[in-house]
């Protein structure tokens, strides 16, 4: 690869690189030092993949299992185990509208990771269960399930978030509104 | 299929619209046609993604990370000290070489060295520097090329035998315009420090390098570059050419 080609793919890709890194690493240094692995590992190993329009998900795949790879090394902890996290169906929906990007990818980073991967991989790039199933190496019915619980956990953590934001807005809004405070 | 069911699919349905014809979805979207209850949530649904998509893609990138990524300086790594009397000796050659080296360096930049041999230096001055971590820290040159190894990296096959009687401090891998490439750093008995680069035959494009090491010298540094089948090595010291040859011998 040329070194404008490789110019080329670090433009179209190191945003969303880095916004997926940091969902799953909840820090900004470890979410850019992630996109940089995963861009030195294609410098190389990306010789290897025959297909070169399968860089992106090659770059994707390859990030997140850097970040499995540092968090067997950096973290002991028990995996979460998936039939433990509970699924209510989220009548309300949250007013996304009313947060900011930082906070919706706080929400995000809220959710447990099994179902923070999937569920990135479906926001930011718009990838299919069956691109998803193959980067994540799980099962296609797998993908559905995490993104169907993931979607439901995002919804909760989005409206407790709501719910403080409504809290401390409220005095202002009564007042605005003109209602009386008694 | 219920409800229950066509909203666990079109939970995966894309906001953009690019499953419309994906068999998968095919009866969960008739079934949303025709049950307004499920259609009110599928239209609602749809209208969540797409407003998480865009906050999502809204996250802003650090100014840098394009920049360090095409330099291939990792500059954010967290530091992983777990060693304190390697610790120790890498902080005080450190400083030393900040108090000392990286002064000479940054007033007396290499002008005739190759791109990836400056960019090479540039990297040993950012650590030097604190700016950048090693990406791995070990008294054992061996382990450090094993990890090096593991990580795909660019590794010496064989480290010249004058370094391997040094303590060795660490190793960091980077890119120079795409091309990988390694530095493990090694402490002098000097108190200074030596470095062996390792990169491949393609980052000297071009431009030949001999088998046997030739030596250059500017702005402080002297380094040794040869190559190999594989492999293009250079061993570079803030220092003279005695000083270098004394560790090529």
């Amino acid at each position: 690869m040329s070194n404008i080609d490789f110019q080329q793919l670090v433009d179209r890709q190191y945003a969303a690189l880095y916004r997926f890194a940091l969902s799953l690493a909840k820090s900004e240094a470890d979410a850019a030092d992630l996109t940089q692995q995963a861009f030195f590992l294609w410098a190389s190993k990306g010789h290897q993949l025959r297909d070169r329009s399968k860089a992106k998900s090659w770059l994707f795949t390859t990030l997140y299992r850097e970040f499995l790879g540092r968090r067997r090394h950096e973290v002991r902890f028990p995996s979460v185990e998936l039939d433990e996290v509970r699924e209510e169906e989220v009548a309300i929906s949250p007013n996304i509208n009313a947060f900011d990007s930082a906070t919706v990818v706080q929400a995000l980073q809220e959710v447990e990771e099994p179902f923070r991967a999937p569920l990135t991989l479906f926001y930011l790039e718009q990838f299919s269960y069956q691109e998803i199933a193959d980067m994540l190496a799980v099962p296609i019915g797998t993908v559905m399930s995490r993104l169907s619980r993931g979607k439901c956990l995002l919804r909760q953590r989005l409206l407790s978030k709501e719910e403080a934001l409504g809290n401390k807005v409220v005095p202002f809004s009564s007042k605005k509104s003109g209602e009386s405070h008694g | 299929m219920d409800n229950r069911e066509a909203k666990f699919i079109l939970n995966a349905y894309r906001p953009g619209g690019e499953d419309a014809s994906d068999p998968l979805f095919a009866e969960a979207l008739v079934q949303a046609q025709r049950d307004p209850v499920l259609a009110r949530w599928f239209n609602e649904s749809i209208a969540f993604d797409t407003a998480v998509t865009e906050k999502l893609c809204d996250v802003a990138v650090p100014a840098d990370l394009r920049e360090n990524i095409l330099a291939g300086v990792k500059v954010t790594r967290p530091r992983r000290w777990s060693r304190p009397l390697l610790n120790w000796g890498i902080a005080a050659a450190l400083v030393l070489m900040a108090i000392g080296g990286s002064l000479v360096w940054h007033k007396t930049r290499p002008v005739a060295l190759a791109g990836w041999q400056n960019n090479a230096i540039g990297v040993i001055s950012t650590i030097a520097q604190g700016e950048s971590k090693f990406d791995f820290q070990s008294h054992s040159a061996p382990e450090l090329v094993s990890w090096l190894a593991t990580h795909d990296a660019p590794f010496a096959k064989k480290i010249p035998d004058r370094l391997t009687g040094l303590h060795s401090l660490g190793c960091k891998t980077f890119l120079w315009n795409g091309i990988p490439a390694s530095v493990i750093c090694f402490m002098r008995n000097d108190g200074g420090l030596v470095h062996l680069v390792v990169t491949t035959p393609a980052a000297q494009g071009n431009a030949g390098t001999e088998s046997q090491p030739r030596i250059a010298s500017q702005g402080g540094w002297t380094t040794a570059t040869w190559r190999t089948r594989d492999a293009v090595y250079m061993v570079a010291l803030e220092g003279s050419q005695e000083q270098l040859r004394s560790y090529l011998l």
